[in-house]
Formats: C-alpha cells, structure tokens, sequence
C-alpha cells in the first residue's frame, strides 16, 4: 500500500465524519475565515499560464492573522474532483484538526466542506497547505498553488518594523528531471515568488529609512531556495516564526522546503533592486520580485552578492538551557533505488511508510531525535504539532533554535529535542513532497 | 555512446577513454597504419553551458610498439538537447563534432559530424540511439597508380564521398545506483544512400559495465567484437570519468547560494 492508497482508504473511513462540524462548533455559525479549494488558471507572467488548485482563487491562499490564544473556526469547501485536508503547519493543536489523514484528521471530499476549529498557537510565522500525497502526478499536493501564510499574532512584537511583506516561494509545472546520484528528482519549468514571476509582478513598494520585516516561506514542494536582496543585508530575527537567540545579518538566505524565516532589512540603498534567487537559473525561472523605493521608478538591478554558507549555528547559541533528553531515538534514513527512470524509495530505519513501525512516546517526556542521513541529498524534515529544539549539526552542538522544519545534510547527523507536551498522533517526515509520497514519513503517538 | 542529457552548468567533466585492439588489421592499408595492437587515448572535456547545451573538446592520440605515443588529431563537440522541461516522452539531443585527424590514423582526415540521439529511462532499463552520420569534408586520395576499378573500390568501400552513416545503440539495466551492465553496439555502414556490402561495414557489439563509484567519478568497461571483416576483430575499452564542480560545493548540496 503507497500512500495515496492510504489516503484514499482514509478518506472513505472519515467521509461521514468530514461533513459533521468538529469540536461542538454548530454548523450554522458563521465561521471566522472561509476557504475555498478549486482549480485554477494562474498567469504568472504574460502568456505564461499554470493551471492549478488553490485557495480562494489566488496564490497564495489568503493571508489570515489571528491572536494567539482565540478559537478559530475555518471551513473549507472542497470544490476539486478528489479528497482534500488542509494541514496548519507548525502549530500545536490536536491531531484530528491537524490535518494529516495519517494523524486521523478526516479528509474532505469533492464537493463537501469541513470546518476546523482550534485554538492556534505558539504565536509566530506559520502556514497552512495541502497534506494530500501526489504520487506521480506531479501537479497535485504541495506542487499545486495549495499554501497561504498564517500568522498567529503575539500579545507582543518581538521586534519594531515599518512594514511588513508576506512572501511566499513556489516552483511550477514540476517534472521528473535527473539527479546527481543516478535517480530522479523533481525538477520545475517555473518559479514564482507570491504569485507572478521576476519582472511581471507589483514591486514591494518601500521607503528611504524604513526598517522593513520581510516573512518569507518556501512553498515549494521540493526545492530549497537561496534569497538575497541586492545591494541589502538581512538580519534574520525568526526561523519558523521563532524568534531565534542570535539575530544575524546575513548576505543571504536559505530555506528548505516549509522553513519559514523573518528577515528586518534596513532600507538604506534607494534604487530599484531584485529580491530573487542567488542562483542565475532560479532567477531566470522566475524566482525574484522587484524592491522598489518611493520616487525610484527603474528597471530593478541584481548585484550578485558574495558566495555564502549557510549555518543554522549563526542563528543559535552556544549556551545550553533547555533540560537534558530523557530518551534518545535514533532515526536512520535511507532511500532504495528503483532505476534511473523511477524515484527513489524511502525509509525511516528500514522501513517505508505505511508500513514504518509507530513509535510510542509518554507525555511529558523530552526525547531526541537522532537523525543519521544515509543519502546524498538534504532533506527538510518536519515534525507535526511540536517544535523541537536543533541540538547538533553534523558534529557541532548548538542550543536555542527552535524550529518545526530543520534540513538535515547529506550523509550527515542531526540532533533535535522536543517534549512530548501535545498527546496524540504526531506525523513525522521529509516535507519534500516526492520524498514523503514515496515512504519518508512515521509516526508518533502517545497519549 | 551518448546520452541525450548534457552536462550541468558550472561542470567540467574530464574523460579518458582508453581502446586498445587485440585483434585488428596487421599491414599497412591505403595509408593507413595497422591497427592491431594499436592503442588509443583519447582525452575528453565536457563542460556544461545550460541546461540544454554543452561544449566537449578531444585530443586523440595513438600508441603503437616501435611508433610511440602520436598525436592523432583533435575535435570540437558542441551538444543541444530538448529541454527536459518541454516534456518530452523520450529524450532528444544534436550532436555536432568537427575535427581533423592525421591520415596516417583516419581518412577522412577532416570531417563533420552530426549525431541526433534518443534515449530513454523506463525503471531500471535505459536504452540510447546514437544516429551518426559524418560529413567527408577532406578525403586522402587512393594512391596516384590506382586502377579506375581500384579507385571506384576505394571511393565506395574505404573512404565514401559525400556523407556516411554508422548508427549506435545501447541498452543497459541498472540493479543499483553503483553500476549498471548491458550492451553497446557500434558501425559503420559507409555512404548515405549506397552502403558498403556487410562484407565490408563494421558491426561491433561490446558487453559493458558502468560503474558510479561515487558523485565524481563513473567508469566505463567492455570488450567489443568485431562481426565482420571490415571491423577490428576484438577490442578493450575503458573510459574513466572525474566530474568537476566549479561551483565548489558538494554535488547536491543546498549549503552554498552558489
């Protein structure tokens, strides 16, 4: 059984439970936020049409902010011929509201609507996606233009800004492409960043002077993308929509595919500037958006900043506060060739999911993760409904990166901690989508 | 042979390719030297400029006992390819090489050669079709006291006029990512339209192995023989790869913005 076998199992087995409101929230209530899945043709430069599914009709899905800590009710209606679930992506809530079918969070299917309704917390940057599996047909799942950002307000910002951009990567019209190990990867034809590609889109319209907070996610589906505003440093304030200990200008960022960052940048170059990919054939994809300030109408320039490393431990701290592990599981993590015309397989300690052994964990207990990447690809892999703490890369031990998604090296170990403080089933996995559709997820589970 | 995938923008990869003829020709025919016993280096660069094209350059030499290590000649290879995000159902790629070689190793001594290839990935199997067709741009005279017979001989079967075809082809399964094993086949069949009798084409399959002993090297291993009395009778090849990664990061890594 693949996963989509599992999910449309699932989606049979919650089909009645999908049209029954959750949580004692009555139907007729209006709900506080209205999302609609249906297709759609999304130009995203002149003549340069992707035909899609997304949320409310744009890409990305609306942009909902609510306060930490206040119930919210969302219903989705699903308007495309096949299930679909929408996952809340890194905050701690139940599992049956979750939205992953492999944590028992009912599916929704076509032409039904579901409401979630939850309580949304930690506050912070998150995000809300599809979490249905793709298989081959790489136009559905997290290739589609299924993503919105979501940010839980804080009763405080942790940091003072004068405007605040939402931007959200994607690749396009994916397909299977070479990789540099023999097997097929994804590769795309498009690159967008919001919804239009470098050159055709509105430029972010900013002013001399002001300290701008840019909350970037990558939404692709598999790849990890590189960012750099020309002619600007970014200091990097949170991972994930946590605030990191080490605030640190960089040249240059990096996100893996669901890793969130908010960078402040100091305008203080005026001119009209790319904020893109570092990388030319990203740029020439469509991977960039144009910074213009006030009265500084120009075609945007690229400067091409220096070559740079990225290193989680910039961001952390050397100074170790959080309390030990009471137990250390250690996660193997290997693929299984199927030839050069096919994707890998997956495995989590051996085994492939659906067929991965749960594993069982007690409330209250902290545990590290050990993760040991037996492959030559890096891997961005995300824990459901907790936020761990990034404990050691590659040999190096750091303290205070507090993250739901880390992207573990290549042939390389990565420890991260978390407590078992949020019971119930808890999905673990690579969030590269082929990746996860082709065995590279477990769970967890206690209660 | 070729596959219709180009090398990755930013890498060079450097190749030597090593031939040596166990059983071929043994005198000296219309000028050219015997091959039997004859070894072959051939050094081979390929850089990648896109993702649909490349650039590869050869210097040919030759190593025979009594005659040393002598330069043979030397071509450029640009390569086009469908992209591989037009979709295509199999891959498709151009090849054009043009060179010169010494008359005492090749007639004709300058040339062009234009090489479409298909090829496909289906699970574990791939197969390739290398379509090469070489343009004559100089042939070396049959001696000057030839017969009209002789010469006619010589222009139809030794060194066609005009434009030859040699198809190859291979079909290989791969059990893992480390190597994959199967057959390639080389010939030549001599002018365009008016092929030499099989007597005289060259039909050659080679048994092989492709090892990828890690991102930055692959080898290539066979031993081919030679069907017809046209073809040199047995040959061992082996073409050892190393990949070069000007971006300086590690194949596959996402730690570098370069």
């Amino acid at each position: 059984m693949n996963r989509r076998t599992f999910l449309t199992q699932c989606s049979a087995t919650f089909a009645g439970a999908a049209f029954a409101p959750l949580l004692g929230q009555p139907a007729e209530t209006e709900p506080d936020v209205k999302l609609e899945i249906a297709p759609l043709a999304l130009e995203i430069a002149p003549r340069k049409t992707v035909h899609t599914v997304a949320y409310n009709g744009r890409v990305p899905g609306p942009l909902i902010r609510w306060p930490e800590g206040k119930p919210i009710v969302i219903e989705v209606m699903n308007r495309t011929e096949i299930p679909e679930i929408v996952h809340w992506h890194g905050l701690w809530i139940p599992s049956e509201v979750d939205g992953s079918a492999e944590e028992g969070s009912p599916m929704i299917p076509p032409g039904a609507r579901l409401r979630y309704s939850f309580t949304p917390r930690p506050a912070g940057f998150r995000w809300y996606h599809t979490h249905i599996a793709a298989g081959h047909d790489l136009k559905r799942a997290t290739y589609s233009g299924e993503f919105g950002c979501l940010y839980i307000e804080p009763r405080n910002e942790p940091c003072a800004y004068d405007q605040e951009i939402f931007l959200a990567l994607h690749d396009w019209n994916a397909y299977m492409g070479a990789s540099g190990d023999s097997s097929m990867e994804v590769a795309y034809e498009y690159s967008t960043i919001n919804d239009r590609m470098l050159g055709f889109g509105d430029p972010v319209r900013v002013r001399e002077g002001e300290r701008v907070l840019f909350r970037i996610l990558n939404a692709s589906a598999s790849m990890i993308h590189w960012l750099a505003l020309a002619g600007h440093e970014m200091t990097v304030v949170a991972m994930d929509g946590n605030p990191v200990p080490t605030p640190t200008t960089v040249k240059a960022i990096r996100l893996g595919p669901a890793e969130r960052i908010d960078a402040i940048v100091a305008m203080n170059q005026p001119g009209a500037w790319i904020l893109g990919e570092t990388r030319e054939q990203f740029r020439k994809m469509g991977m960039g958006v144009a910074v213009e300030y006030a009265n500084q109408q120009s075609k945007a320039r690229w400067v091409e900043p220096p070559e740079a490393l990225w290193d989680y431990r910039l961001f952390a701290t050397t100074q170790n506060e959080s309390r030990e592990p009471d137990e250390v599981i250690p996660l193997r993590f290997e693929s299984k060739f199927h030839g050069q015309g096919a994707f890998d397989s997956w495995t989590i300690n051996g085994k492939s999911y659906p067929d991965a052994d749960t594993i069982s964990l007690r409330a209250g207990k902290r545990y590290r993760l050990q993760m040991t990447n037996h492959s030559t690809d890096d891997h961005p892999i995300h824990l459901h409904r907790h936020t761990f703490e990034v404990k050691k890369l590659a040999g190096s031990a750091l303290s205070g990166l507090s993250k739901d998604v880390v992207v573990i090296p290549a042939n390389a170990t990565t420890d991260v901690d978390f407590t078992a403080n949020n019971p119930g089933a808890t999905l673990f996995h690579c969030h590269n989508q082929t990746h996860m559709d082709f065995g590279f997820m477990t769970l967890f589970r206690y209660s | 042979m070729y596959s219709s995938e180009t090398m990755t923008p930013q890498t060079l990869l450097v190749e030597l390719h090593s031939n040596f003829t166990t059983e071929g020709s043994t005198t000296t025919q219309f000028g050219l030297l015997p091959t039997e016993h004859q070894e072959h280096e051939t050094i081979e660069l390929t850089e990648g400029i896109n993702d649909w094209s490349e650039i590869g350059f050869y210097i040919f030499t030759a190593e025979k006992s009594g005659n040393g290590v002598q330069w043979v000649g030397d071509h450029i290879r640009p390569r086009f390819r469908i992209p591989p995000r037009w979709h295509w159902p199999v891959g498709v790629s151009l090849s054009t090489e043009f060179g010169y070689a010494r008359a005492a190793f090749s007639n004709p001594t300058w040339s062009w050669q234009i090489m479409p290839i298909v090829d496909q990935n289906i699970g574990r199997w791939y197969w390739s079709v290398n379509g090469t067709m070489v343009w004559d741009v100089h042939v070396v005279p049959p001696p000057a006291d030839s017969t009209p017979q002789q010469k006619q001989f010589y222009y139809t079967n030794v060194a066609p006029r005009g434009v030859t075809f040699g198809p190859a082809a291979t079909l290989t399964y791969a059990p893992s990512k480390l190597f994959n094993f199967g057959i390639e086949y080389y010939s030549y069949y001599g002018q365009w339209g008016n092929f030499v009798p099989l007597h005289y084409q060259q039909q050659q399959v080679f048994p092989v192995v492709n090892l990828f002993v890690s991102p930055k090297w692959e080898i290539n291993f066979g031993a081919g023989w030679g069907a017809t009395a046209g073809t040199d009778h047995l040959i061992v090849k082996c073409v050892i790869g190393r990949y070069f990664d000007w971006s300086h990061h590690r194949p596959g890594s996402s730690e570098s913005s370069q």
